[in-house]
C-alpha cells in the first residue's frame, strides 16, 4: 500500500507546475552558478600562481640583510570547493606578509569592488538554503490541506490505509518530486565544473561533496517535513501557504541574521580596535620600562654605555617576557571573549534550520570559522619559522652590531655602506624556508559539523512527528 | 465607483487572515530590525566617542611633557590611529559600513597587525547579511507584497466574484486601478505605521540625531521603500493577470521573486568580474615594486659609472619612475572602476538592486563609500608622512644616539592629522540616487501597464 501512496503522491507532483518550475530554477540556477563560479575559480588560481612566482622572485632578489625583518609575503592556495560553495573568504586566494613576531598583514578590505558586500554569492549553500527551503515548502503546503479540501484525502482514507502509512507515503512522494531535480541539477552543475580542466578533484574533495549533497537532503528533508506539518495543522491550501511563508519569513530570513545581533547586544564585547589600543599601552609602557632598566644600570654601573652588558641585556629578556606575558594575556581573553559570544549566537541562531545547514556546508567545504582559524595558525606557525630562519641569517649581523656598540663609548653605532656591503654580499635566500598550506582533512570536517547534522536529523523527526500527531486528529469531512 | 472598489479591496484585505499575518509580521521585523540596528550602532558610536577622547587625552599628555627629547621619542613611537565615525544612516542600509574598519593605523611603530584582525569577531555576523531596515524591505516586504496581490485577479475570477464586479458598468481599467490602490493601501499602511513606529524609537533612543539632513534622508529612504513595494506589487499585480488559478499565481510569483530578487542581484557582481577582470592589488604593488627595483638598478649603475654621479639624470629616473608608478595606479583604479559599473548595471535588471543602491546612497553607505574611505586614508598616511618628515626636520643627531630637539615646542596637538572622509550633502546623494530611483518608476509604470493590457484581455468567465 505505501509504494501505491509513494507513486500516487509522485506522479502527481512530477505532472504538477511547480516540478516544472523546479526543474527549471534548479536547472538554471545551479549551471549557471556553477559555470560562474568556476570560472572564478580559475581566474583565482591564475592568481595564485602568479603571486606565487611572484612574491618567491622578489624574495629571492632581496639583497639586503636588513630586508629580513619585513617578513614573506606567502599565499593562501585555492580551494577547490569553492566552484560550489564561496565560504568566509571574500577572495578566493589572499597574500599576507608574514613577518617577525606573528605580525600577520592582511589585505586590505576596501580594494575590492564594493558592488560584492553588498550582494552575498549564488553558490551551492545560498541556492539550497533559501531557493531550495522555498521550493520546498511549495512542494509541501498542500500535500494535506490541498487534498483534504479536493476531497481526495476522504476517498484515499476510505481505503484501508492507516494513516501513518497515507503520511509516510505523502511525506516520501512529496519528498522525492522534491529532490529529484534538485539531484538531476546538482549532477549536472558537478559534471559542468570538472569540465574545465584546472578542476582536478581528489578522494578528499570527492568525500567532501558527497558529505554536501547528504547535508542538503537532510536540510531539504527537515524544511519539506515542516511543509507538511503546518498543512496538517490547516484546514485550506491558501491558509497553509500562508503560514509557512510567514514561517519561511521568520526562520529563513530572519532568524539566522538577527541572532547574532541579539546575542552581541546582550553579551557586549569589546572592538579588536580597543584591544589594540589596550596592547598599544603595554608595548609603550614596555619601552618605559626598558629606559627605566638603562637609566638604573648606567647609575650602578657609572657609565653610559650599558646596552652591552649581559646584566641589561638579561633585564630586558625579562621585561619583554612580562609584557609579552601581559599582551598573550589580553588576547587571550579577548579570543574567549569573542568565541563565547560566536558561541551563544550559534546556539541562538540555531533555531533556524538554515543555520545548522549554512555552517555545516562551510565546514565541510573547508571554508568555514574551522578552516579561517587552521589558515591563521599555519600563518603563526610560519610566522615563527620565518623569524627563527631571519635570526639565523642575521646572526653575524647583529653580533657585529653589539660588538660595536659595546666598544663605542656612547653607546652608538656607525656604519658605512662598505660594512653593510659585507653582509649583503653574504645574502643568500635559496634556503628561505617555503609555506605550505593543506586544507582540512573529511574526517576533520566531518568531526566539525555532526552537531549540526544531528540537529538537521532531530528537526526531521520532530517536524515528522508532529506532522504525524497532528495527521491522526486531522478531520477529513 | 473607484473610491468604492478601493474600499471594497481594503476591506477585502483586512478582513484578511493574510493581512493579519503579513501586519504581525511587519511589524514585528521593521521593529526588531530597528531596534538591534539602532542599538548596535549607539555602541559603535559610544566606542568611537571614546576613542576619539582616548587619542585627545594621549595627545594632550604628549604636548604637556617637559622633557622634548623623551617627548620626541613617545612621539616618534606613536601610533596616531584615525578613527572613522560611523555613518548615522547606517542604521537603516548598512551598506558597505561593516566592511570597512573602524580605525586606520598611523604607520607608527606600534602599529599591530596580528591574527586579531582576521578572527576577532563574532563569525555569525558575516555569514548572514545585517538585518537592516533596508534588508527587511528588500526581501521580506518584496515576498509579502507579492503574497498580497497575487490571487487579486485570478483569485476573484476562482471565487467568481469579478464577473460579478464587471456585470456592471465598470470599465476594467477602473477595476485595476482601484485593485492596485485599495492593494497598495493595505500592504502601505502597516508598513507607514511601522517604520513610523521604527523613527520614533529611534529619534527618542538618540540613536539617530534629530538633524534636518538625517531626518530628509529618512524620509528620502522611506519614499524610496514605497516605491520598490509599489514596484513589487505592480509585478504581482501582472502575474495575477497572467494566470488563472490562484495557485498558478502563487508558484509564477515565487518563480519571479527567486530569479529577480534573490539570483539576478546576487549573480551579477561575479558576472561582471568575469567580464571585466582587473588584476589583484598585489600585482600592481609587485609591478610598482619592480619598477622601483628598476629604477635603483639603473641609478645605481650611474652612480658607479661617474664618482658624484649625473644628479640631472637621477632625477629624470625619478620622475620618470613615479610616472610608471602612476599610471599603474591609474591603470588599476579604472579598471576597477569599469568593473564595479558593469556591476551595478547588471544588478540594476532586478529592482531590488536598484533599491538597495538608491537606499544605501541615501544613507551614505553604498558602493562609493569605499571610494572615499580609500582617498581619506590615502590623505590621512600623506599628512602623517609630511607631519613625521617636520618631526625629524626639527631633530639632529650629532652627539651620538641623544636627539638633538632644535625647537622645543614644536608639537601642537591640532597640527596631527585626522582621518576625515568626505560624506556626500542630501542633494549630491539624490543625484547619485536618481537613476536608481527612475528604474524604480520605471519598473512600476511598466508592470502596471502590462496588467492592465493583460487585463484588458483577461477572461473573466
Amino acid at each position: 500500500m505505501l509504494l501505491h501512496i509513494v507513486r500516487k503522491e509522485l506522479l502527481d507532483q512530477l505532472l504538477s507546475l511547480r516540478f516544472a518550475i523546479a526543474c527549471g530554477v534548479c536547472l538554471i540556477v545551479f549551471v549557471l552558478s556553477a559555470v560562474v563560479l568556476t570560472r572564478d575559480y580559475r581566474e583565482g588560481l591564475s592568481t595564485y600562481n602568479m603571486n606565487r612566482v611572484m612574491h618567491r622572485n622578489e624574495l629571492q632578489q632581496r639583497d639586503q640583510i636588513w630586508s629580513l625583518n619585513e617578513g614573506v609575503t606567502v599565499d593562501r592556495p585555492l580551494n577547490l570547493m569553492n566552484t560550489l560553495v564561496r565560504g568566509l573568504s571574500k577572495e578566493l586566494t589572499e597574500s599576507v606578509r608574514v613577518q617577525p613576531g606573528n605580525r600577520l598583514d592582511f589585505p586590505e578590505g576596501w580594494e575590492q569592488n564594493p558592488v560584492l558586500p553588498l550582494f552575498p554569492p549564488v553558490d551551492f549553500v545560498f541556492i539550497v538554503g533559501i531557493i531550495m527551503s522555498l521550493l520546498a515548502l511549495a512542494f509541501a503546503y498542500d500535500g494535506v490541506s490541498g487534498e483534504a479540501e479536493t476531497g481526495v484525502l476522504k476517498l484515499l482514507m476510505s481505503y484501508s490505509a492507516p494513516r501513518d502509512l497515507v503520511l509516510l507515503g505523502k511525506w516520501l512522494g512529496g519528498y522525492l518530486a522534491l529532490i529529484a531535480p534538485f539531484t538531476v541539477s546538482f549532477v549536472l552543475a558537478l559534471l559542468v565544473v570538472l569540465l574545465f580542466p584546472d578542476v582536478q578533484p581528489d578522494t578528499e574533495s570527492s568525500l567532501a561533496l558527497l558529505a554536501l549533497y547528504g547535508l542538503a537532503l537532510l536540510y531539504l528533508g527537515a524544511v519539506y517535513s515542516l511543509g507538511l506539518l503546518v498543512s496538517c495543522r490547516t484546514r485550506l491550501a491558501s491558509t497553509s501557504i500562508t503560514v509557512l511563508l510567514l514561517l519561511w519569513v521568520s526562520l529563513i530570513l530572519a532568524v539566522p541574521n538577527m541572532a547574532p545581533y541579539v546575542v552581541s547586544q546582550v553579551v557586549p564585547i569589546p572592538s579588536a580596535e580597543e584591544v589594540d589600543r589596550e596592547k598599544q599601552a603595554l608595548q609603550r609602557e614596555q619601552q618605559q620600562r626598558f629606559q627605566e632598566i638603562i637609566a638604573e644600570e648606567q647609575e650602578r654601573l657609572g657609565r653610559d654605555n650599558v646596552w652591552g652588558d649581559e646584566s641589561v641585556q638579561e633585564r630586558f629578556r625579562v621585561a619583554a617576557e612580562e609584557s609579552q606575558a601581559e599582551i598573550q594575556k589580553i588576547e587571550d581573553s579577548f579570543r574567549t571573549q569573542v568565541a563565547g559570544q560566536t558561541r551563544l549566537s550559534g546556539i541562538l541562531a540555531r533555531m533556524s534550520p538554515l543555520t545548522s545547514f549554512n555552517l555545516a556546508a562551510f565546514d565541510l567545504a573547508a571554508a568555514g570559522i574551522a578552516q579561517e582559524e587552521e589558515w591563521v595558525a599555519s600563518l603563526e606557525a610560519f610566522g615563527d619559522t620565518w623569524s627563527a630562519y631571519s635570526e639565523e641569517k642575521q646572526r653575524a649581523y647583529r653580533e657585529w652590531i653589539h660588538e660595536q656598540m659595546a666598544a663605542s663609548p656612547s653607546g652608538g653605532v656607525t656604519i658605512t655602506s662598505q660594512d653593510m656591503e659585507r653582509f649583503n654580499q653574504d645574502l643568500d635566500l635559496s634556503d628561505a624556508p617555503r609555506f605550505s598550506f593543506s586544507h582540512m582533512g573529511v574526517s576533520d570536517r566531518l568531526a566539525a559539523v555532526y552537531v549540526d547534522l544531528a540537529l538537521l536529523a532531530l528537526w526531521n523527526v520532530a517536524f515528522f512527528m508532529l506532522a504525524y500527531l497532528s495527521f491522526l486528529r486531522y478531520d477529513i469531512n | 465607483m473607484l473610491l468604492r472598489l478601493i474600499r471594497k479591496e481594503v476591506l477585502h484585505n483586512i478582513l484578511s487572515f493574510r493581512f493579519a499575518v503579513t501586519y504581525g509580521l511587519l511589524f514585528v521585523l521593521v521593529l526588531l530590525a530597528v531596534f538591534l540596528m539602532g542599538n548596535e550602532h549607539r555602541q559603535r558610536m559610544e566606542t568611537y566617542t571614546r576613542q576619539e577622547s582616548q587619542a585627545r587625552d594621549r595627545l594632550e599628555e604628549l604636548a604637556g611633557m617637559q622633557d622634548a627629547t623623551e617627548q620626541f621619542r613617545q612621539i616618534q613611537r606613536e601610533d596616531f590611529a584615525g578613527v572613522r565615525q560611523p555613518g548615522a544612516l547606517a542604521v537603516l542600509a548598512r551598506g558597505l559600513e561593516g566592511s570597512l574598519p573602524a580605525q586606520i593605523s598611523s604607520g607608527g611603530w606600534f602599529t599591530t597587525h596580528s591574527s586579531e584582525d582576521r578572527l576577532g569577531r563574532n563569525i555569525l555576523l558575516e555569514i548572514f547579511q545585517a538585518p537592516d531596515f533596508a534588508y527587511v524591505v528588500n526581501m521580506v516586504l518584496s515576498l509579502l507584497a507579492l503574497l498580497f496581490v497575487f490571487d487579486s485577479v485570478c483569485g476573484e475570477k476562482e471565487r467568481g466574484t469579478l464577473k460579478l464586479l464587471l456585470s456592471g458598468s465598470v470599465p476594467r481599467d477602473t477595476v485595476l486601478l482601484g485593485k492596485w490602490v485599495g492593494g497598495y493601501l493595505s500592504i502601505a499602511g502597516p508598513f507607514a505605521a511601522a517604520a513610523a513606529a521604527g523613527f520614533l524609537y529611534l529619534s527618542l533612543s538618540g540613536s539617530l540625531p534629530l538633524e534636518t539632513e538625517v531626518v530628509s534622508r529618512f524620509a528620502a529612504i522611506l519614499a524610496v521603500s514605497f516605491l520598490y513595494i509599489s514596484a513589487c506589487f505592480s509585478l504581482g499585480l501582472l502575474i495575477s493577470t497572467l494566470a488563472h488559478r490562484g495557485a498558478t499565481a502563487l508558484l509564477m510569483a515565487l518563480l519571479v521573486w527567486i530569479g529577480w530578487i534573490l539570483v539576478v542581484p546576487n549573480l551579477a557582481p561575479v558576472v561582471a568580474r568575469l567580464a571585466a577582470p582587473v588584476p589583484s592589488r598585489q600585482v600592481i604593488d609587485a609591478e610598482q615594486q619592480a619598477i622601483d627595483r628598476e629604477a635603483e638598478l639603473l641609478m645605481g649603475a650611474i652612480r658607479k659609472s661617474k664618482v658624484y654621479g649625473d644628479r640631472q639624470q637621477m632625477e629624470r629616473i625619478r620622475e620618470e619612475t613615479e610616472q610608471r608608478k602612476r599610471k599603474l595606479d591609474g591603470f588599476y583604479k579604472d579598471r576597477m572602476s569599469r568593473q564595479t559599473s558593469l556591476s551595478q548595471n547588471l544588478a540594476r535588471l532586478s529592482p531590488s538592486a536598484s533599491y538597495l543602491l538608491a537606499a544605501t546612497r541615501l544613507a551614505g553607505t553604498g558602493p562609493d563609500l569605499f571610494a572615499h574611505f580609500s582617498d581619506a586614508v590615502e590623505r590621512f598616511h600623506g599628512a602623517h608622512d609630511d607631519f613625521r618628515s617636520q618631526m625629524y626636520g626639527n631633530v639632529s643627531w650629532t652627539g651620538g644616539p641623544e636627539p638633538d630637539i632644535q625647537d622645543e615646542g614644536w608639537f601642537d596637538p591640532d597640527d596631527v592629522p585626522r582621518l576625515s572622509m568626505f560624506s556626500e550633502s542630501l542633494s549630491e546623494a539624490f543625484d547619485g540616487a536618481l537613476f536608481d530611483i527612475l528604474l524604480l518608476v520605471v519598473f512600476n509604470v511598466l508592470f502596471f501597464l502590462l496588467s492592465y493590457v493583460f487585463f484588458l484581455r483577461y477572461d473573466v468567465t
